[in-house]
């Protein structure tokens, strides 16, 4: 069978949060073996972001972390203690790649930095994630994905348009695009380190990554000196375009006419002739007329088939799916994208696979996320030889454990 | 030539794009910056806006070719970043099972709406169709409005980002196994895979869909008008106490807001006060409590403004490309640690000629 392109290569993973384990994910998904580092005392704090009050073990039963940590193995290591930070680095010799996503300064004053990390491996490969940056006025600054999309000028850019206010975009989304850049990374190092045998140290400053996403609108400031400007569901190049709600609760359809070719093809299905041979120009002129024709219609209709059948006309159209309906999608299901994986403590529920398809290696998702702890045995006795004498020692003094040593909300 | 040095990791990397929509083109804007030979074949001259043609034609070759021709170049090519529809490239002659048993290392990235297979994939799609059947528009936007699109061309961005690290993680597999692979991108499932807590948290507790929050996930987790433009805070509970230390309102030291299942009940009145702090402040003045107080405060910054930062000067953030209309500041590298070099911005066509000559003179049609 053909391997994965990351086949053999081991992660020291010492992320946390969301765009770190995004990050380790797709390594894991492309065929490394992603080692999760977290100490008893300060773990991954989404284990326990949402509560269950009531539950046993929580920190092993997040759905939240689940989805973002499945393909990992979990090791425990208290890296503040001398034992613990030893131990660390005896893996580091043993890893390919090693990668955290701490506030700028704390990989530093835990005595881990790069200079540190290349004594125990010649060749290691380092990616930072913090928000803004390892150098620079503005490395201090704290922040997640929402923090990061403001500090990016993305938010900036997304409002409804009739009231000046700028959004957030749904989710922390400077997360998982931070995350596949630095699994980007990875892999350019890996190149480096096949053609000249050297490490690298990668800086990824979460904010700046983000900008890269909007760079069109730093040319418009840049050359022209153009501010944000907020199109709601419009379109700055064609019309008519804006997401249109349907019957039912909350159903809504994006809409989205290109060409004149569309647009006649649009004004077919509402039976509308008199529409059909608007230019670009009118229906930009009377997008507020053309919006109330199509509200019309669509509310009339449940959103499924008004998709279907826009989009036999040859429109661009699809359902505002939520976070419910997506998993019964029906393209997502023929294409096999929603998996269930067996797990201990929890139902199955549907996880989405890898975005990335290799068509020939074909990577399948292969174990839920590791319980707290669940390789310590593995990694520290088969890998690093610490005979289980020394492993229970280890446990007694809470440099390693199977739950963590102060419970507590995220 | 290429104007990239030895010392490019991808130095000597050939890169074809072909269909040169915002995905394809940001996948190869990336390769190219990291010293790839890049060559875009172009599409549709409204395959890209001109401020987008700016930002992600900038360091590459670009050239008109079809048919026999292309096929021989797509064969010296060592990655193949495309995103027309299902089926494009077999048309012109490039299927890519085929490209790929004729050259086993070849590198092939294809990126869709919906992927090469299944009932939507010949379906039309623009990027608000993408960011709307991906879930994040549902999650986007006010609760009392219609769902938003967020700035920009984000769901066709995403297939970029995806599309340069699968670019990459595939090639390096090729270069240690010999052999490359057919990487199938959908925009859809770019972004179903990255709903947050929201996505998992439907599929499994059977809560049904989360409503989108606006700009208010919750009071500590939000973005607030101040004194010159937005600004927000999100705070998780190990920083909501130093929070409340710099609100400095002796009511938030009352149990029902430590408290974090009591402050949730409360969340309306700590908005109020977070409300009235935050108009009394301008965004320089917020940003800067973050790192003194490690809470997590931001503003809402226009690229105007991150264009006048000193510290993304200082930082070598931005390329500078030269325009008909003036030189052009955009972002750079995504993350530091290669050498990066923005080359020039070239004319549709005017490569076809020196490409032909560097990549397949000589080679056998």
């Amino acid at each position: 069978m053909k391997k994965l392109p990351l086949d053999g290569i081991r992660v020291a993973d010492l992320t946390m949060m969301w765009a770190g384990p995004y990050a380790t994910r797709v390594l894991a998904e492309m065929g490394a073996e992603v080692i999760k580092v977290e100490s008893p005392r300060s773990w991954d704090n989404i284990r326990t972001l949402i509560p269950q009050p009531g539950k046993d073990d929580p920190w092993n039963s997040s759905y939240y972390f689940n989805d973002y940590n499945r393909d990992k193995k979990s090791l425990t290591l208290d890296l503040a203690h001398p034992r613990g930070r030893e131990l660390f680095l005896r893996l580091v010799e043993r890893c390919d790649v090693v990668i955290e996503n701490y506030r700028a300064d704390v990989l530093d004053k835990l005595n881990l930095g790069y200079e540190v990390l290349r004594q125990a491996r010649g060749d290691i490969i380092l990616v930072s994630m913090a928000g803004f940056g390892k150098t620079g006025e503005e490395r201090g600054h704290v922040g997640f994905g929402p923090i990061i999309e403001q500090m990016s000028g993305l938010a900036s850019l997304s409002g409804y348009g009739d009231d000046g206010v700028p959004y957030k975009t749904g989710i922390s989304y400077g997360d998982p695009v931070a995350g596949l850049a630095a699994a980007s990374a990875v892999a350019m190092a890996l190149i480096k380190r096949h053609r000249t045998g050297e490490g690298t140290y990668v800086d990824l400053p979460q904010r700046e990554t983000m900008s890269t996403m909007i760079g069109e609108a730093f040319v418009a400031a840049s050359l022209r000196g153009e501010g944000p400007q907020h199109y709601g569901g419009r379109s700055p190049r064609w019309a008519p375009q804006g997401v249109y709600r349907c019957s039912g609760e909350e159903q809504w359809l994006a809409i989205s006419c290109r060409t004149d070719g569309e647009w006649a093809a649009l004004a077919g299905v509402f039976a509308r002739p008199d529409l059909a041979e608007l230019s670009l120009a009118e229906r930009r002129r009377r997008h507020d007329e053309l919006d109330a024709v199509i509200a019309a219609w669509a509310i009339e209709r449940e959103p499924l088939g008004a998709m279907m059948q826009l989009q036999g006309a040859g429109v661009p159209a699809g359902r505002v799916l939520d976070s419910d309906q997506i998993h019964d999608d029906p393209q997502l299901a023929a294409r096999g994208y929603w998996v269930e994986l067996p797990h201990p403590r929890m139902t199955p529920w549907k996880q989405p696979s890898t975005s990335w398809r290799l068509v020939e290696a074909n990577p399948q998702l292969r174990r839920h996320a590791p319980l707290f702890g669940e390789h310590n045995d593995e990694i520290l006795g088969e890998l690093l030889g610490i005979p289980g004498v020394e492993r229970q020692a280890l446990a007694e003094a809470g440099i390693i454990g199977d739950s963590p040593i102060n419970p507590g909300v995220g | 030539m290429t104007e990239n040095t030895l010392e490019s990791v991808l130095s000597g990397v050939r890169v074809l794009e072909i269909g040169g929509g915002v995905a394809a083109a940001f996948a190869a804007h990336f390769l190219a910056g990291y010293g790839a030979d890049v060559v875009r074949s172009e599409g549709p001259e409204d395959a890209l806006t001109h401020d987008e043609a700016i930002y992600l034609c900038a360091g590459k070759r670009r050239i008109v070719a079809a048919g026999p021709e292309l096929r021989q170049l797509a064969l010296a090519a060592d990655i193949i970043v495309e995103d027309g529809k299902p089926g494009t490239l077999a048309a012109m002659g490039l299927d890519p099972n085929g490209l790929r048993a004729e050259k086993p290392a070849l590198v092939i990235v294809s990126i869709t709406a919906f992927g090469q297979d299944g009932p939507y994939a010949g379906f039309e799609a623009t990027n608000i169709v993408s960011f709307a059947m991906g879930g994040l528009m549902s999650l986007t936007g006010s609760p009392d409005r219609e769902p938003l699109l967020t700035g920009g061309n984000q769901a066709q961005y995403l297939g970029g980002m995806n599309g340069f690290g699968a670019s990459v993680t595939a090639y390096y597999g090729a270069l240690m196994q010999g052999e490359g692979d057919w990487v199938d991108i959908s925009l859809q499932e770019c972004a179903a895979g990255m709903l947050e807590l929201y996505g998992p948290g439907s599929a499994s507790t059977g809560a049904g869909a989360q409503m989108r929050m606006g700009n208010s996930v919750r009071a500590v987790w939000a973005i607030y008008p101040c004194a010159d433009g937005y600004a927000g805070v999100c705070a998780l509970e190990r920083q909501v106490h130093a929070l409340f230390d710099l609100l400095g309102d002796p009511m938030l030291n009352e149990e029902r807001f430590r408290d974090p299942f009591q402050r949730a009940e409360n969340d309306d009145e700590l908005q109020a006060i977070l409300y009235a702090w935050f108009a009394q402040r301008t965004r320089a003045e917020i940003l800067a409590l973050s790192p003194i107080h490690k809470v997590p405060f931001g503003a809402v910054l226009t690229p105007s403004d991150l264009l006048a930062s000193k510290n993304l000067q200082a930082r070598g953030f931005f390329d500078s490309v030269t325009t008909p209309e003036g030189v052009a500041r955009m972002p750079g590298r995504p993350f530091e640690g290669f050498l990066w070099t923005m080359g020039a911005l070239h004319a549709p066509g005017m490569d076809t000629e020196a490409v032909r000559r560097d990549w397949i003179a000589g080679v056998p049609a």
